[in-house]
């Protein structure tokens, strides 16, 4: 130990005697590494899985049964209709299984309160269970029946009411008496891939949630995509919405294994030929069962400009590297003739190799500070302009931990090159110089 | 052509002035072979680098071929550097990376030869030397006489009118020294000045002049009359 | 100065050269695609709206009451609304719609002449349910036709008249005349000058308005005002007053002039032009920075070759020369590579998000601006090696 605090000192002193070619070393290091932490968070979040042990159980079947026959755009609608999720939800292969859509709202615990404006995320029990949701009181609706009761997210219940407990206390939701049934603990789930359509999976998650049936009941339109393919009235959701083609559900099923995946595919392949011997599917079939991971990329809402940034970021980290072993081989260089007079005084390699480990750690720790601090003002920079992926910019452990050890292999890329040449270069050559 | 009047030469360092030169009066004419000695720190270099306009003066004047060099630009300095005189180092002063040929070639390329009338050059300068068959190897491989030879064929390439040659042979052998002090010779019966510090006094008696310089001030042999008198 | 000698000088340097080579190209890649994106950006930002986008102010708006929302109550709210903001001073002209121009999608849907679906369709159309004075908010010239002059509901059994923008007309009519026909939303009335609609639309040109209550504000509703020039500012501050003073049960999402809306619809371009740009000038400092060492290094292990150069006659001027050209033949090296090296990154590039091919000048301009930036960072260190004494340089150990 006390060996390599010598060593350190070296070290430093070798840094003190050329101190601008190291501290450029340090600064071009720590910009490179910094601008690709800062990339590589976002690309981390955005790419991570919400729901690791369960999303590739969790399924969004889509199915082409509208009113008209396709001509040019043949692609399957992105979201459902009330009817086209009645007859999904006839098969019982699905362990757990929930239509859901979301709508503005307002929310008051009386008539005399301002407004508080709510998303409101109309779905079904399942929903809960399904997207591991914490409650923290009262129980989730028993079935999917319509009744006036909402849930609340532990926020918005301390937004209205100063805490938390508050199931069985009545608010008027746009005007209508509603109560309490259950309170979510915090819960967040990042990306938000139940709702990947228009790109909403970056946003954060609903404030109050409502039972499907009386979302229709109430004639919430979706505030993400409503089409219709008739002409179903909107202001009518609540009977010609249940009947004809108004279009605004998202359905995810749960099916635990690949033979319940097959199945749910053969149960949807006879439900479209049923439909089309019915007439009432005049395209031609065109199914898909998108698996939770791959519903973002189906939907094309990769964040294509972080893709794009990490390819730039990644050549500029390159660009770097190389710039920073090109300086540091110059300091070695210029340092050259002392390190052969060591060795010509009996230093062995081994212990060269140990200084050049000293040299390593020292250029790790300054590259590390300076990559964190650029790492963090680049983050702040991309939410100020990307403001869409905000949610998206926390650093975690793993993520830290994943950064120091890049940020360390690269002080040795950056060192090794260099004190290799300088300590297996030809003793004798070096020391005529 | 070359005339020294009253030349002086003070280093000034944060603690200490050095008066390398005092008060210089020199001539030197056409085809002499002069040889510099005096004792270490007696200001030899610093006599051959004010010649060679490598450094300047504080006072005094220098004319080279009838014209003061004070004055000149560092640009005109430098092309009388390159055309008029050459230079030999005891340490040789080789690019490392250049080969022989390469390193031969450098001064006529400043001087802007074209490639054939380098190429001549160079040819006939190895053949003085001798070295003509080592043209393309690099100066590490080559003994410290055959580098000192590359250096001396370095300096005539360009046919200069002075050779300027600090203790060209202090880095050599006996045997080594001789060569060179042979090949000297026989380029200053060709018609080129030569000013050589030495500290062998056998080599100071071969040449046709003896200066020594002791504490900055020259002690000729040869008398020469006033400045004016005499005219190269 | 020789060029031979400098190759030469180069190459003994392998490791070191190659470094700077691969860095200058990755560096100009980079810079070259940043430039590209950030001009792509600068067009669409650009780019003709058809509309006076700094005197026109938007209000973005919804009741908070579900009562506010149901006819007859809710016309009755937008003609309050409409008759106090028409009132306030520097107001030109205002108009209610169901959305607003210049978004990224909205409310949209087809429009076909009646009968000929199959041919005529043009799909996600955006259709404005707005008040009478909305052309003259935004300005818009009438081609053909006449406005209409009365609000018709929805659900009239003759559906109201359509107004539609040039561009849609031309598509769907070509040059035969096109006022009286039937669309699907109904009589066509006028043709009148393109605006900027809808961003997802197959072209931001197409719109269709008719002049009736909109079905149902559940996602809101907008206020547009036309302000005498200059003046959108000052009428912004008093807006959310004087509407909350008709009405208190709203919410007001935004107030904004249609520049900013503008603005705001390109914002992820131009962030990310905006990023590009900050990174490549992080690899110009970078390179500058490998520029000034690497002769600052040179010229330092070099000092004795200086001297000897200098000896045998090479003027400061020459050793200057010799050290910028050094880098300056670096750069040209290293800036062939990287045209090809961005021409690579481009389609790299093309393969995420859209960006312009890579094309004429531009090279030209980069390469010029990466030398400019070596030359500058190679001046002081090179500057100084000519400083170094021929005597002392050239003296034995
Ligand atoms: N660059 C310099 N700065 C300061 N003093 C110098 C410098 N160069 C030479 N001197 C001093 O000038 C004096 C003359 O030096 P010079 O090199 O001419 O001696 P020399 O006669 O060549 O000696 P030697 O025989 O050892 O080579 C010495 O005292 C030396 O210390
Ligand atoms: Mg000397």
């Amino acid at each position: 130990m006390e060996q390599f605090i010598y060593y350190l000192k070296v070290s430093l002193k070798g840094i003190k005697r050329a101190p601008l070619p190291y501290a450029l070393t340090i600064f071009i290091l720590s910009v490179g590494l910094g601008v690709f932490f800062a990339n590589a968070t976002f690309y981390y979040q955005l790419n991570s899985d919400p729901l690791p042990d369960k999303s590739d159980k969790l399924f969004f079947p889509m199915i082409n049964l509208v009113p008209y026959q396709c001509t040019t755009d043949c692609r399957t609608p992105r979201v459902l209709s009330y009817s086209n999720v009645q007859k999904l939800s006839q098969s019982d292969i699905p362990s757990q299984a929930a239509a859901m859509y979301s709508a503005d709202g307002y929310l008051r615990v009386n008539a005399g309160q301002p407004p508080l404006p709510v998303s409101i995320r109309i779905t079904q029990r399942d929903f809960f269970t399904m997207f591991e949701v914490p409650l923290l009181h009262g129980s989730i609706w028993p079935d999917n029946s319509a009744r006036h009761e909402v849930i609340l997210t532990r926020a918005s219940a301390e937004k209205l009411f100063g805490r938390t407990d508050v199931v069985g206390e009545t608010l008027l939701l746009d005007d209508r008496n509603v109560t309490v049934s259950a309170v979510l603990d915090s819960w967040q789930m990042l990306p938000r891939l139940y709702d990947a359509n228009n790109r909403n999976h970056l946003t954060d998650a609903d404030d109050i949630y409502l039972p499907l049936e009386t979302g229709y009941d109430m004639n919430y339109l979706s505030n993400s995509q409503s089409s219709t393919f008739d002409d179903t009235d909107y202001r009518q959701l609540s009977t010609q919405g249940r009947t004809g083609a108004l279009h605004q559900l998202q359905y995810w099923v749960q099916l635990d294994t690949p033979a319940q995946q097959q199945a749910y595919r053969q149960f949807m392949h006879n439900l479209v030929m049923d439909e089309k011997a019915a007439g009432r599917h005049p395209s031609e079939p065109n199914n898909q069962l998108v698996a939770m991971q791959d519903i973002v990329s189906y939907f094309g809402g990769d964040s294509s400009d972080i893709k794009a940034f990490a390819l730039v970021t990644l050549l500029f980290l390159l660009v770097c590297l190389f710039n920073a072993s090109h300086l540091s081989l110059n300091r070695y260089l210029s340092n050259q003739y002392e390190f052969s007079l060591r060795r010509a005084l009996g230093a062995s390699r081994s212990q060269l190799q140990l200084q050049m480990l000293a040299d390593v750690l020292l250029m790790a720790g300054f590259t590390i500070a300076g990559a964190l601090l650029t790492g963090y003002a680049g983050i702040k920079l991309m939410n100020q302009l990307l403001p869409a992926n905000r949610l998206f910019s926390d650093w975690d452990l793993p993520l830290l931990l994943g950064l120091l050890a890049i940020a360390v292999v690269c002080s040795y890329l950056v060192t090794l090159y260099p004190s290799l040449r300088a300590s297996f270069g030809t003793l004798n050559q070096q020391l005529k110089e | 052509m070359i005339r020294l009047s009253n030349l002086s030469k003070i280093f000034r360092t944060e603690l200490i002035e050095t008066h390398a030169l005092r008060e210089v009066n020199l001539q030197v004419n056409e085809g002499e072979f002069a040889a510099l000695t005096g004792p270490s720190g007696s200001g030899k270099s610093t006599l051959l680098n004010i010649l060679g306009t490598l450094e300047s003066f504080d006072s005094g004047d220098y004319q080279l071929d009838g014209q003061s060099v004070t004055g000149l630009s560092d640009a005109a300095l430098s092309k009388l550097r390159n055309e008029k005189i050459g230079f030999i180092f005891q340490s040789f002063n080789l690019i490392k990376d250049f080969s022989i040929y390469d390193n031969i070639e450098l001064p006529l390329r400043y001087r802007g030869f074209n490639a054939s009338a380098r190429k001549q050059r160079i040819e006939q300068a190895l053949e003085l030397v001798g070295l003509h068959a080592r043209r393309d190897y690099l100066p590490g491989q080559l003994s410290g006489g055959q580098q000192q030879r590359v250096a001396i064929a370095r300096a005539i390439a360009g046919q200069p009118r002075i050779l300027l040659a600090d203790e060209p042979t202090g880095n050599l052998d006996s045997l080594m020294a001789r060569q060179v002090m042979e090949l000297l010779e026989k380029i200053n019966q060709q018609g080129c000045t030569i000013l050589m510090v030495t500290h062998d006094p056998d080599q100071a008696r071969r040449a046709g002049r003896h200066i020594q310089i002791i504490d900055g001030q020259l002690h000729d042999s040869t008398l020469y009359e006033p400045l004016a008198a005499h005219s190269a | 100065m020789s060029f031979y000698l400098l190759i030469k000088g180069l190459l003994n340097r392998k490791v070191v050269t190659a470094l700077l080579l691969l860095q200058l190209a990755m560096t100009l890649a980079l810079l070259l695609n940043s430039i590209l994106l950030a001009q792509q950006t600068h067009q669409q930002l650009n780019q003709p709206t058809g509309l006076d986008l700094d005197n026109i102010v938007l209000v973005q708006l919804k009741p908070t009451t579900a009562s506010l929302r149901v006819y007859p109550a809710l016309e009755e709210l937008l003609n309050r609304q409409l008759a106090a903001v028409s009132a306030l001073p520097d107001v030109v002209a205002a108009a209610y719609s169901n959305q607003s121009a210049i978004l990224q999608g909205g409310n949209n849907g087809n429009v076909y002449l009646d009968g000929e679906e199959g041919r005529s369709n043009q799909p996600s159309v955006p259709m404005y349910f707005v008040s009478k004075d909305f052309f003259r908010v935004l300005d818009s010239k009438l081609l053909q036709g006449e406005l209409p002059q009365q609000s018709v509901s929805l659900d009239n059994p003759v559906p109201p008249d359509v107004v539609i923008t040039q561009s849609l007309a031309r598509q769907l009519f070509a040059d035969k005349p096109a006022i009286g026909q039937q669309l699907n939303r109904g009589r066509l009335a006028a043709v009148i000058s393109d605006f900027y609609g809808q961003r997802s639309g197959t072209n931001v040109m197409f719109n269709s308005i008719q002049v009736a209550p909109p079905f149902g504000v559940d996602w809101g509703y907008s206020i547009l005002l036309r302000t005498t020039p200059g003046r959108a500012d000052v009428v912004r501050q008093r807006l959310d007053q004087t509407l909350r003073a008709v009405e208190p049960n709203i919410e007001i999402f935004h107030i904004r002039s249609l520049a900013e809306q503008h603005q705001r619809l390109y914002r992820n371009e131009y962030g990310l032009a905006m990023l590009l740009a900050i990174l490549s000038a992080l690899m110009l400092l970078v390179t500058m920075v490998s520029s000034y060492s690497s002769t600052y290094f040179h010229a330092l292990k070099r000092q004795q070759e200086i001297g000897i150069k200098r000896a045998l006659g090479a003027s400061k001027n020459t050793i200057f020369i010799e050290l910028l050209s050094e880098n300056w033949l670096c750069t040209a090296v290293g800036a062939l590579l990287g045209v090809m090296l961005a021409l690579l990154l481009n389609q790299a590039l093309a393969q995420v998000i859209s960006i312009p091919a890579l094309s004429g000048y531009l090279p030209l301009i980069t390469i010029a601006v990466l030398l400019l930036c070596v030359t500058v960072a190679t001046w002081y260190p090179a500057a100084i090696a000519t400083r170094v004494s021929p005597a002392t340089a050239t003296k034995a150990l």
